[in-house]
């Protein structure tokens, strides 16, 4: 697979990453060699092989759904965010 | 240095300066094992990697977008730790968000070996282990997705010990690829080891990953005189270099002395194995860390022009190359046309793995493996992306697995440095893994 400069912005976009004008050719260059090397897999035969997977026997375990909080948790996470008033996080204005 | 053993008789006020000295000796030795210096309760100090959330502590997975970050609680591991009298005491550099394998992508800079302080000490837990084998911790936890423990551990010639997927909760553990990640400990030799691992296993309902069993101590009933039959695999050897090759004639012939039965196996071309690494992890990591948008945690840009410019610019400035890189092959593997052909199919890789595993344990009870292909490389040896996941090739099938495994130091090379080799055990035989360890251990007696 040859990632192109479309394909890079489309993973930008995805990413919310932007890759520097003068890093672009390098990025591309990396994608792509490794994406050559992974699609080794496809010497596999894995016809007959479920795309789920999971190390764990059994599947994963239910509960009751109890709900508990430590009110102290959300309380420290606001005080040390970037920016925060009350009970929210303060972004730039979204409607104009 | 004492060992942690040893440590567990001392008194709080001894353990305390023992503390102060090791911090001391890692503010002074210049290998930056150390990223901070924090303290949490009282018990024999444990060196922390920098992604396990400590009460109070600036947990920052060695990377510029959570500086500022302070964790609001205590992993579950850290809290199973300070009930069995250990207090996690400073932070160990790492690889940003644990990917890599030299500690040289830390917002940090590199950690040094303290075998020669010109080559990495392995990563992505190479502040843990350098710190180890550099005697300015007891004992130290790192975390392993790929290889983080048991690759370190063989470059710094100490021990590193991944369990079963499972076993120790991660809840706590900033996630890089869930379904891969285990936290595990980093020590002085195969019976602490099990010790510190004895502290922080345990189901946990916070963790719906992890599993319900009997929490049977393994230390105290270690049995280094339990005869195993040990699989070895001829073509993963055929590819290791000199050094290695050397290290595993030894242990196979002080196996054979110690009673053990070896018996040699084949398993298919690691490429495959290193090409459903990098599908899986990236896969889970590009949607792990898209919670890092600069709103909640850590680092947010200066004088965002609106909300998308707060999102692209704390991201592209936060995160380092290794990071972006994997993020967008993440998202490549996951968009919409090639999610079948990569993601799913790597998934469904994942039981062809796992059954070869399968398979060698029918006949075998361990699987003696390389760790690396050779010894710790020198600073900014592996630049290539592609080169550095290579690199990864005897490690990255055991998380695919969820299997436990246990890397131990053999011998030195000419150099004066570390060879580690890994036994690696069937899922849930913990205790059978710690048995051929401590054997193996004993056997080749290897001196720092």
């Amino acid at each position: 697979m040859h990632i192109d400069e479309e394909i890079l912005k489309k993973l930008e976009k995805l990413s919310h990453l932007r890759i520097d004008e003068s890093k672009k050719e390098e990025v591309i260059g990396q994608l792509s060699e490794i994406l050559e090397y992974v699609e080794n897999l496809k010497e596999l035969d894995t016809e007959h092989l479920d795309s789920f997977f999971s190390t764990l026997p059994g599947n994963t375990p239910v509960r009751e759904d109890i709900p508990s909080n430590d009110p102290s948790i959300p309380k420290e996470i606001l005080e040390n965010a970037p920016q925060s008033e009350d009970d929210f996080f303060i972004v730039p204005a979204i409607i104009e | 240095m004492i060992t942690l053993k040893e440590a567990m008789s001392k008194s709080k006020e001894e353990l305390a300066e023992i503390r102060d000295e090791l911090f001391k000796k890692a503010k002074e030795s210049g290998l930056n094992a150390y990223i901070g210096f924090e303290t949490h309760g009282e018990g024999v100090p444990i060196l922390i990697k920098d992604n396990i959330q400590v009460h109070g502590w600036s947990i920052t997975g060695g990377s510029n977008i959570l500086q500022g970050y302070i964790a609001p609680y205590n992993a579950t591991v850290i809290e199973n730790m300070l009930k069995n009298g250990f207090a996690p005491a400073g932070r160990a550099n790492m690889d940003e968000f644990a990917m890599g394998s030299t500690t040289e992508t830390s917002f940090y800079g590199p950690t040094l070996n303290p075998h020669d302080t010109s080559r990495v000490p392995g990563g992505s837990s190479g502040g843990s282990a350098a710190a180890v084998a550099g005697g300015e911790a007891i004992a130290a936890l790192g975390s392993d997705t790929g290889g983080s423990i048991r690759q370190p551990a063989a470059y710094c010639g100490v021990v590193g010990f991944k369990p079963t997927y499972g076993r120790v909760s991660r809840f706590g553990l900033a996630a890089y690829a869930s379904s891969l990640d285990q936290i595990g400990p980093i020590t002085q030799n195969v019976e602490d080891a099990a010790i510190l691992y004895d502290a922080i296993k345990g189901h946990d309902s916070k963790d719906s990953t992890s599993y319900e069993f009997e929490n049977e101590p393994i230390y105290g009933n270690i049995d280094a005189d339990r005869k195993l039959t040990i699989a070895v695999i001829d073509n993963y050897i055929e590819v290791a270099s000199e050094d290695v090759k050397k290290a595993h004639d030894e242990a196979i012939k002080a196996l054979e002395e110690a009673g053990h039965t070896i018996i040699h196996k084949n398993m298919s071309n690691t490429k495959y194995d290193i090409a459903t690494y990098y599908i899986v992890a990236t896969a889970e990591a590009a949607t792990n860390l898209a919670r890092y948008d600069g709103v909640r945690y850590g680092r947010r840009c200066e004088n965002p022009k609106n909300l998308e410019d707060l999102y692209f610019r704390s991201r592209s400035e936060g995160f380092g190359e290794e990071v972006k890189r994997r993020i967008l092959l993440g998202n490549f593997v996951l968009s919409s046309g090639y999610y079948d052909a990569y993601y799913l199919k790597a998934q469904k890789v994942r039981h062809l793995i796992r059954d070869e595993f399968k398979k060698i344990f029918a006949e075998a009870d361990l699987i003696l493996s390389p760790v690396a292909p050779s010894v710790a490389p020198k600073l900014g040896e592996l630049q290539d992306p592609l080169e550095m996941y290579k690199s990864d090739m005897y490690t990255i099938a055991i998380n695919l697995a969820g299997l436990p495994a246990i890397s131990l130091p053999i011998n030195k090379n000419s150099d004066g440095m570390p060879v580690g080799l890994q036994l690696i055990a069937d899922a849930f035989e913990e205790k059978k893994l710690f048995d051929g360890a401590s054997s193996l251990e004993r056997a080749v007696a290897y001196s720092k």
